[in-house]
């Protein structure tokens, strides 16, 4: 013991930089102070409040990580907090992305919180901690601090899978996550272990400093280490073959969640990934291109042809959101700082796409979150065509129509895979993407073909016999009920028939908050697709300290 | 290579043991097939003569989430008690920080219930009543997948 101490004598204490972690801190503050005040007061806290507060740190964290992006404008990338955490570009617009998912899905969330009486501050007390969490990724400058990112990013959306305590789909999404994240992680940190030993170090510019001044005579402990990370990132990105969680989870949980997870998560594993496979492995190119090749090129279509046979809504945006992934790899894949800018771009797209369409999602679920079929789409231009067009138009922008942010997101990574050699990988995703047009296509036919619901008995996640009933009824029996969410019996089991009716009105209407996430989301697909140049500008200089 | 061999030496034997319990445990346990009395809900040796699935708080789950956080936090606290001389003003405002994050979960976990023993008064109920109805799957004719929650 008394060795211990003489030698940690001499503790020389790092400059803190708060400043550069300033969006983790301003989302974990909001957090911990929803949390203590939700103690405190005696009755539960109202979720407008809740909603409002969530908003506002998303809204500061937002303003910290402009202030940051104009800060690396001006005064250039650089390391801070003893080079555990980077200033770049790169770190910045993720902060951005972050905090607009954030301030998105608060929204989305406080519609479904006030219809399924959900109570209490700690949807968004979690949803703020995952958020912190991908903020640490993207500017993590450390193989440790890239795991502490990755484990309260996950950790929260864990319990968040599982929060619709009444259903069973919801419960068993939170553990099929939870055992499957847990082992993804554990074969993260043998990977950091793995590249420690072969390297010396864990820092992510000194691994590439290290790798530039030696030659590795025995390089298999360092591919034993890259493999296995490569592994752990796979699994968070739900990357194919280690996709298989994805469809269950997406599915089973709470619809505003599945909308913040596939866009928080993925950007915030894409970020890690990015950063360590270009910026630290940059020199071992030769060795992991032809393995990310490989992943890229099955989940690409794998995403794309089963999500062709899908019944349920959200089990098809699942796969498709695997094949989003795929898309985004093609960029890790050229491992050039063009294909980085577009990796870039094609998440900050897709966030607003995905968060958009699962809120849509969400309003038609209707109460008990459960009517997902793709049956519920039919006709539904008639009975809400604004819905119907938010729809259209972000499940266009994710088909890659021209004229939306969908289109350029895919050109911009399949061209610099064509600049980076890799032409047949290219053919491959404009193959899928027409696969997935096709499915995209066929749910926009349902919205805007005539007749009402059909529901089939056997399809998955189908309602009760009342609802064909109730949804050939007129439009409009009960506007009002919507924004207040029903009677207050109506969830706790004595719901009935009437109840039920209402109910099915109300998934046509969506609550003033989820419309204007919706808007938002739909605008920025369209307005940037329009007028692309901010947006590609803002990728383009959002560039890595190191590649 | 020398310095692997005792990396090598406990796989071996690790692998030896573990296949040494199977054969062990195979060979020496009792071959006797269960019996309704065996499988039956062990209730102190009363015969159960009601419908079991009741739910019943399991509080002592609580109060293992307040020995994490206080376990964490003295994980943390003990190195910093060792060296905070070394680490001067900005250690003990770091330790504060940290200490205030934990003192908000403990808060947190005291408001929801989890030192009150008698019967749950201030036990939030974050999402509606649970009942045995809503989260019990139950197999056979009269409940599906999705019997459970009604509309």
């Amino acid at each position: 013991m008394t060795a211990l101490l003489a030698a940690t004598a001499h503790v020389v204490l790092p400059k803190i930089a708060y400043h550069s972690i300033l969006p983790v801190l301003v989302l974990l503050g909001g957090a911990a102070a929803l949390l203590g005040v939700s103690a405190l007061v005696r009755r539960p806290l109202d979720t407008s409040a809740v909603t409002a507060v969530t908003v506002l740190t998303a809204l500061g964290s937002l303003s910290t990580a402009l202030v940051q992006w104009a800060d690396v404008r001006n005064h250039g990338p650089h390391v801070a907090i003893d080079g555990a955490i980077v200033q770049d570009g790169f770190s910045a617009l993720i902060g951005v992305l972050v905090s607009c998912a954030v301030l998105l899905a608060a929204l989305v969330g406080d519609s479904w919180m006030r219809r399924e009486e959900v109570r209490g501050p700690e949807f968004q007390v979690l949803m703020l901690i995952s958020a912190a969490g991908a903020v640490v990724m993207g500017e993590a400058n450390d193989l440790v601090v890239v795991f502490l990112g990755l484990e309260i990013l996950s950790i929260a959306l864990y319990v968040l899978a599982a929060f619709d305590a009444r259903r069973q789909q919801s419960g068993e999404a939170g553990l099929k996550y939870f055992i499957l994240g847990s082992f993804s992680s554990a074969v993260f940190v043998y990977g950091i272990a793995l590249t420690y030993g072969a390297t010396g170090t864990t820092n992510l510019p000194q691994i590439a400093d290290y790798l530039a001044r030696n030659v590795l005579l025995h390089e298999g402990l360092l591919l034993a280490g890259i493999a296995l990370l490569l592994v752990g990132f796979a699994f968070k990105v739900a990357a194919v073959p280690f996709h298989l969680w994805t469809p269950d989870v997406y599915q089973g949980a709470p619809t505003p969640v599945t909308g913040f997870m596939a866009a928080v998560a993925k950007a915030g594993g894409f970020a890690a990934f990015l950063r360590v496979f270009v910026s630290s492995f940059g020199l071992m190119r030769n060795d992991w291109q032809p393995a990310v090749w490989v992943v890229a090129a099955l989940t690409l279509l794998l995403g794309a042809v089963v999500a062709l046979v899908q019944r349920d809504v959200k089990r098809m945006l699942a796969y498709s959101s695997i094949n989003h992934a795929g898309f985004v790899l093609i960029g890790l894949q050229a491992g050039t700082a063009k294909g980085v800018e577009g990796a870039l771009y094609y998440l900050f797209t897709y966030t607003f796409m995905v968060i958009g369409s699962f809120a849509v999602i969400t309003v038609v679920g209707g109460r008990g979150d459960g009517l997902h079929d793709l049956e519920r789409y039919r006709g539904l231009a008639r009975r809400s065509p604004w819905l119907a067009i938010s729809f259209t138009v972000l499940l266009l922008g994710q088909a890659g129509i021209p004229f939306t942010t969908g289109f350029l997101a895919k050109l911009e990574v399949v061209s610099g895979a064509v600049s980076g050699g890799s032409t047949v990988l290219a053919v491959v995703a404009m193959v899928s993407a027409a696969i997935a047009a096709f499915f995209y296509l066929r749910v926009v036919f349902l919205m805007y073909s005539s007749g009402a619901p059909v529901v089939e008995l056997s399809a998955a996640g189908a309602g009760p016999g009342g609802e064909v009933r109730s949804l050939s009824l007129p439009a409009g029996v009960s506007p009002s009920v919507a924004v207040e969410g029903g009677p207050a019996g109506a969830g706790g089991g004595v719901g009935t028939a009437v109840a039920e009716d209402e109910d099915e009105e109300i998934a046509t209407i969506p609550p003033t908050a989820t419309a204007v996430a919706i808007s938002l989301c739909v605008g920025v697909t369209v307005i940037f697709g329009l007028w692309p140049a901010p947006l590609t500008g803002f990728a383009h200089l959002a560039q890595l300290l190191i590649h | 290579m020398a310095q692997y061999l005792p990396v090598l030496l406990l796989l071996a034997l690790s692998t030896v043991f573990a296949a040494l319990s199977f054969v062990a445990s195979s060979l020496l346990a009792p071959r006797k097939r269960p019996t309704a009395a065996k499988v039956a809900p062990y209730e102190c040796g009363i015969v159960p003569d009601v419908e079991p699935p009741q739910r019943f708080p399991v509080r002592f789950y609580l109060v293992a989430m307040i020995f994490i956080i206080f376990d964490i936090e003295i994980v943390f606290l003990y190195p910093w008690a060792v060296t905070y001389r070394e680490l001067g003003t900005f250690g003990l405002v770091e330790v504060l920080v940290f200490a205030a994050i934990v003192f908000v979960s403990f808060v947190y976990l005291v408001s929801n219930g989890a030192l009150d023993w008698g019967p749950a008064k201030r036990l939030r109920v974050a999402m509606g009543e649970r009942t045995t109805e809503s989260t019990v799957a139950r197999v056979g004719p009269e409940g599906g997948p999705r019997a459970g929650r009604a509309a």
